[in-house]
């Protein structure tokens, strides 16, 4: 059976602000809008993780949200991508170093596409989306887990952050 | 016999059929907000991606409940193209539904049990009017039996025209569209009772939901009696009415809901039983 070439037309979308400006999430609802319309590629807008097949994070990784952001990873049933969408979620944007923030989503879950823009356009999450439905095919139905769960936090000298004091996740799934 | 063939087609075929009206449906819903919508077998897409997914359960229960209201549903659907009881294909749909809702608050998400408590309320608000309905039926064609109204000379429609109007009125709550889809409320609820299930055993509800459809548009063929064209006119009526409906209202709250089908459809559906029980 080659069931895994039914994922690239049918992806559905779930998208999560992981403490951004709400920038790029009005472009994300503009992709829904008649003007580009991605529904004709049969791409819906779930709320619901457990239905979806991408990951559309927005926003740079608050101390609050982080867990969230996990917990919402590990119930996607595999095969899933993620794609980090706009400067904030790629590498902490504008606040990078901040005390309240993380530098980018990839420092908990894998990464798999990222688009840059800040706000990013449109035309660049309907092209990162299709970047990562070639990805999607490719996948298999194997667990994947959040880096966090697993590894330590990526630490920069520079970097004044506050998570070197920050407690450790735990794991949301045992 | 050639009578007996047509309904065991229809139902073998009734998830497909489902399956593509649920497609239409998404293009003519996407054209009228100018948009072009996605292809025609869109539903079908959906459910061989779905397939692929790995499984991910709450518990075996709550899997089995899933996979019972589709074939529970589909038996309901069964009995009706058959022409069975209209009573016991009501209280049929009705077991579909509860397994649905069991299922529903089998979990611990909130969410799901806000859906469930939903859709409770919405059988609530369409239940009565469907049961009076039947006894119209009942009260013309003198039997409770779908094929006393699939074969009567006269179609229904003539004669039970106000009952009909109820049903237009109960229908979108039934298949949960925009004025009355308190219950799945995308939005807020983020589906309501099929929240927690996924992969495969989302297949069966999302199935399930296409048979809703055939049933729905079943319901409505009862009133063209033996005229063909005019239950492909109905339907076809229906069919533009509901997504039209579903584009441009808003949606209401619950207590809305029950008000104005326990106001308005079931009043409209108890002035025709009046009507035909003394006419």
């Amino acid at each position: 059976m080659k069931l895994a070439s039914y994922r690239k037309k049918s992806p559905w979308i779930l998208h999560y602000n992981a403490g951004g400006c709400n920038g790029c999430d009005i472009e994300i609802l503009a992709c829904l809008s008649p003007k580009y319309d991605i529904e004709r590629f049969g791409m819906i807008n779930t709320g619901n993780p457990k239905q979806s097949d991408i990951l559309l994070v927005t926003g740079p990784v608050t101390k609050r949200n982080r867990e969230r952001l996990v917990e919402i990873y590990a119930q996607m049933p595999e095969p899933k991508v993620v794609i980090a969408c706009g400067a904030c979620a790629s590498t902490g944007g504008v606040f990078r170093g901040m005390y309240n923030c993380e530098g980018g989503i990839d420092q908990y879950i894998p990464v798999d596409v990222y688009v840059c823009g800040c706000g990013t356009r449109p035309e660049q999450i309907i092209d990162g989306v299709v970047q990562a439905l070639a990805i999607l095919e490719t996948k298999t139905k194997e667990l994947e887990e959040s880096v966090r769960l697993k590894k330590e936090a990526v630490k920069e000298k520079q970097q004044l952050n506050r998570r070197n004091i920050a407690d450790e996740i735990k794991p949301a799934f045992t | 016999m050639n009578n007996l063939w047509i309904p065991i087609i229809l139902i073998i075929l009734a998830p497909f059929i489902g399956g593509l009206v649920y497609g239409f449906e998404r293009i003519i819903k996407a054209r009228m907000q100018r948009r072009i919508g996605p292809p025609l077998l869109q539903p079908f897409y959906d459910f061989l991606k779905l397939a692929d997914k790995r499984k991910m359960i709450i518990h075996s229960a709550h899997a089995f409940l899933g996979i019972m209201h589709f074939v529970s549903l589909w038996f309901a659907l069964g009995v009706l193209l058959l022409g069975g009881d209209l009573i016991l294909v009501i209280f049929l749909h009705l077991l579909s539904t509860a397994l649905l809702i069991l299922a529903a608050y089998s979990t611990r998400s909130i969410f799901s049990h806000l859906g469930a408590n939903r859709t409770a309320i919405s059988i609530l608000a369409y239940e009565p009017v469907l049961i009076i309905i039947a006894v119209s039926i009942f009260i013309l064609t003198g039997s409770f039996d779908a094929a006393a109204a699939f074969q009567s000379e006269q179609p229904l429609l003539y004669k039970m025209p106000l009952a009909f109007i109820a049903l237009l009125l109960v229908l979108p709550i039934k298949l949960k569209k925009s004025p009355f889809d308190v219950a799945e409320a995308h939005q807020e609820l983020t589906g309501g009772v099929e929240l927690e299930f996924s992969g495969i055993f989302y297949e069966a509800v999302y199935t399930a939901k296409w048979l809703d459809y055939v049933f729905c548009y079943a319901l409505v063929y009862l009133f063209a009696g033996n005229n063909m064209l005019l239950g492909a006119g109905l339907i076809v009526f229906t069919f533009f009415y509901l997504n039209a409906l579903d584009n441009s209202t808003a949606r209401v709250n619950y207590k809305q809901m029950l008000r104005f089908s326990l106001a308005v459809s079931f009043s409209l559906a108890f002035i025709n039983l009046l009507i035909n029980s003394f006419s």
